[in-house]
């Protein structure tokens, strides 16, 4: 008999790519989300389900958002086994993109008190009544992601993971 | 108990989130639902915000609950409406406030006391939390 326990050490990898950007007029983060909170709720516990759906969604919503070059494409990677879960968001963007979101990543990464950063963000955003801005951030704060990103010219990598030690 | 306001966000014809504000003897009930996904939630609920702000001048309310337990998502975009509901709450009445929430849900747990401005004295001083299973 198949229990919780040997179900958490499932091995999921998927990968979509989508192109061009323009195309994508449905709400593409959500549908890709809530699929992955579904698949992956089905063999791990819905704390990591619901972790995937909201870092896809804001990793997702974040590229696409950012995209410069409408004719290019997008391309998501998730793999979960029993220690952990990744999310990759590869798009096209030029360099002076990749170091504004560089910088983001570095002062996420190299914040005292995430929490006070995520405050001060949200304070600051609201008076603006910004939109969106908040995502990188959340993922680290509130999901406590580990994120880092890359550039492979033209593709900008923003990988977020996390450990699944203790969550399962 | 009486439902004195009520807002939604309608997405490709279907509601898709609904706040609403419930009256139960002096007992103030908001509660939340779905998902707050849309890039522009305060359009469509501006006029809720606008009614509860006056309904609340014609209510006795010495309790006051907020239910977040069956908010299933919330984009960065929904924070700012989720303030401004709350606030107007915390500014206008003096009642302790009970917040519901899900005990694994990350943004309940980690951001929602941010959005309440919980870090305030005041605000903290008569703000409980109550925590949920998720059914």
């Amino acid at each position: 008999m198949i229990t919780e326990e040997d179900l958490q050490k499932t091995n999921i990898s998927l990968s979509y790519s989508i192109s061009p950007v323009q195309n994508i007029i449905c709400d593409l983060s959500a549908l890709i989300g809530d699929f992955c909170e579904e698949l992956i709720g089905s063999f791990y516990t819905r704390v990591v389900s619901k972790k995937a759906n909201v870092v896809i969604t804001e990793l997702l919503n974040n590229a696409i958002e950012n995209m410069l070059d409408k004719d290019s494409g997008i391309i998501l990677n998730v793999k979960i086994n029993e220690k952990r879960l990744l999310i990759e968001v590869m798009n096209v963007v030029n360099r002076t993109q990749y170091e504004k979101v560089k910088a983001q990543v570095q002062k996420i990464n190299s914040a005292n008190n995430i929490r006070e950063l995520l405050k001060e963000t949200i304070q600051q955003r609201r008076g603006k009544r910004l939109k969106g801005g908040l995502g990188l951030i959340r993922v680290v704060a509130e999901n406590k992601f580990d994120i880092s990103v890359d550039y492979k010219e033209p593709f900008l990598i923003v990988e977020s993971q996390i450990s699944l030690g203790g969550l399962n | 108990m009486r439902v004195l306001t009520y807002g939604d966000i309608m997405d490709v014809g279907t509601s898709v989130f609904t706040a609403v504000a419930k009256l139960d003897g002096a007992k103030l009930i908001l509660s939340f639902s779905g998902v707050i996904r849309v890039d522009n939630p305060y359009k469509h609920l501006e006029n809720y915000i606008n009614d509860l702000e006056d309904e609340l001048k014609e209510s006795v309310i010495n309790e006051i609950d907020f239910d977040f337990r069956e908010l299933n998502f919330c984009n960065s975009n929904g924070f700012y409406v989720i303030m401004d509901i709350t606030e107007i709450i915390y500014n206008r009445l003096s009642a302790p406030v009970l917040v519901k929430r899900l005990k694994d849900d990350d943004w309940q747990q980690e951001t929602l006391p941010i959005l309440l401005n919980i870090d305030e004295p005041e605000i903290n001083n008569r703000t409980t939390f109550k925590e949920f299973s998720e059914l």
